[in-house]
């Protein structure tokens, strides 16, 4: 299929703000096993927390993987999906067979299927209420690749908290990521997942994530994007039964040339389902955002209660945002909106804090914070909500 | 800064003529039009739509997407719905060779 597909072509409705020209796939090669076992860059996400366990990949290869014997006495699995395949692989196969993220979708999501190595895997029985956290690691050298495939099942009743992370060791490092996460929460059961992607600014991030949500189940996903070189994310929750619930919290920050873009479906598929994302971009220099979002309501899914929304903090005139959010509804007993907003930085506000006796970069960190603040306190989690204002504040330069 | 790039030979452009390249990590187009060079981003700042398959005309480009029109000397907007100009590229020709400079502002 990889050999019959075209690239995206500039035409392709998904792809006419996102230009791949530059991006050039001879210049990578398959993952290597490694010649030796190299550190991998220490997590932001998981200071000072607990963990259940942990999971760690290197440019593709299994690294390293923990579980407490707590969870693996209960049937928790946890580790790289290429050893648990091989141990587990009765257990697993029929989740992986569901295909929950769709391999044809487009040329990224064939060579990932072909080519995928790595990646990490959470399975949780049912009932069984792990309540540390996780932590999954994915790491990669300058001009690697990173083909990871992250599984993540909750079983009926089931509940976790996911903290995945994808890493580089250097600011500027290159490489390629094309990857897919398939999230399964099964009846009743209750996960919060998060993900910071915080590559290299040279890496080209290529990611297709969904998850399938059960009856009165509920999932928050948080994504922090604040890496890569360009970044093409699409992201589907599926509420598959009824009563089923999603928030999601997106916080992207982007500088330089840097070109995120994220599409997001939320499928309701069942009636009286909830699903509510949030996403915020703040971005500086000559960098781009684009995001596009859907509420997809089939016939069925009467009493869908949908919400998106998407606000856009433009901290230079080079920068640019294009947000576009959509609603597809073939229900007629509905509630859902939506909402968009770009703006600059009110130069009232910084005049104001001026005046108090902060500097102008203060004044302006102030203001961001207060941007995201609104995601922030949807974050439950203490040690990710600390991580993500804290790489955010670093990263805001001055402006005159 | 970054350096001059060897992009074409001089003989190789039509006069009018446009080729769009990529140089460093820009895709950019060159024009040549009454035997001088201009280099602007392959990009129109109201939708990114690729201006290198647009049409030339004196010393505008238009983007095949919406229409806008930009100066290929200035990079200025010349028409709705491009509001802001495109990034312009310094060009020199050298004996047979045209180098161009990404600009990096």
């Amino acid at each position: 299929m990889f050999g019959k597909m075209d690239w995206p072509g500039r035409r392709d409705e998904e792809w006419i703000r996102t230009d791949i020209r530059l991006f050039k796939l001879d210049k990578f090669s398959l993952p290597a096993a490694r010649e030796a076992a190299a550190a991998a860059p220490s997590s932001v996400l998981s200071e000072g927390v607990e963990l259940a366990g942990v999971s760690v990949s290197l440019d593709s290869w299994p690294s390293s993987n923990r579980l407490d014997r707590r969870w693996a006495e209960q049937g928790v699995l946890l580790g790289s999906l290429d050893q648990l395949v091989v141990e587990h692989g009765e257990r697993l196969r029929p989740f992986l067979q569901r295909r929950i993220v769709n391999p044809y979708y487009d040329k990224f999501a064939c060579l990932h299927t072909a080519c995928w190595s790595g990646g990490h895997v959470l399975y949780v029985p049912r009932g069984v209420v792990v309540d540390q956290p996780v932590h999954m690691l994915s790491a990669m050298s300058d001009g690697r690749v990173d083909f990871g495939h992250v599984l993540v099942i909750l079983e009926d009743g089931a509940e976790a908290t996911v903290l995945t992370e994808t890493a580089g060791f250097g600011e500027t490092d290159g490489g390629l990521h094309c990857g897919a996460t398939e999230i399964i929460v099964g009846r009743g059961a209750n996960l919060r997942f998060v993900n910071l992607q915080d590559w290299g600014q040279g890496v080209w991030h290529f990611a297709h994530q969904r998850a399938v949500v059960g009856r009165d189940a509920s999932l928050q996903w948080t994504v922090a994007a604040l890496g890569s070189r360009l970044a093409k994310v699409n992201q589907h929750v599926g509420l598959m039964g009824e009563g089923a619930s999603c928030q999601v919290n997106g916080v992207l920050f982007t500088e330089g040339k840097q070109h995120l873009t994220y599409h997001t479906l939320q499928h309701h598929e069942a009636p009286h389902c909830h699903s509510d994302f949030l996403y915020k971009a703040a971005l500086q220099d000559r960098s781009r955002t684009v995001w596009r979002g859907m509420i997809k309501v089939d016939p069925g899914a009467q009493k869908t209660d949908g919400y998106q929304r998407n606000d856009n903090l433009l901290l230079s005139d080079h920068a640019r945002a294009d947000s576009i959010p959509g609603l597809e509804i073939e229900a007629d007993d509905v509630r859902c909106t939506h909402g968009s907003t770009s703006g600059k930085v009110d130069d009232e506000l910084v005049f104001y804090a001026m005046s108090r006796g902060f500097t102008r970069r203060e004044a302006v960190r102030m203001i961001v914070s207060g941007f995201f603040q609104q995601i922030f306190d949807r974050i439950t989690i203490e040690s990710v909500r600390d991580a993500l204002g804290h790489a955010i504040a670093a990263r805001v330069r001055e402006y005159n | 800064m970054s350096e001059f790039v060897k992009v074409a030979k001089v003989a190789d452009m039509p006069d009018p003529g446009k080729l769009t390249l990529e140089v460093e990590d820009s895709v950019v187009v060159l024009f040549r039009v009454d035997g001088r060079f201009y280099c602007i981003d392959d990009v129109c700042t109201h939708d990114g739509g690729p201006l290198g398959e647009g049409q030339l005309h004196d010393h505008a480009i238009a983007c095949p997407r919406h229409g806008a029109k930009f100066d290929i000397r200035t990079g200025r907007p010349l028409t709705m719905p491009a509001t802001v100009p495109t990034l312009v590229h310094e060009v020199k020709v050298e004996g047979e060779d045209v180098y161009v400079r990404i600009n990096e502002a």
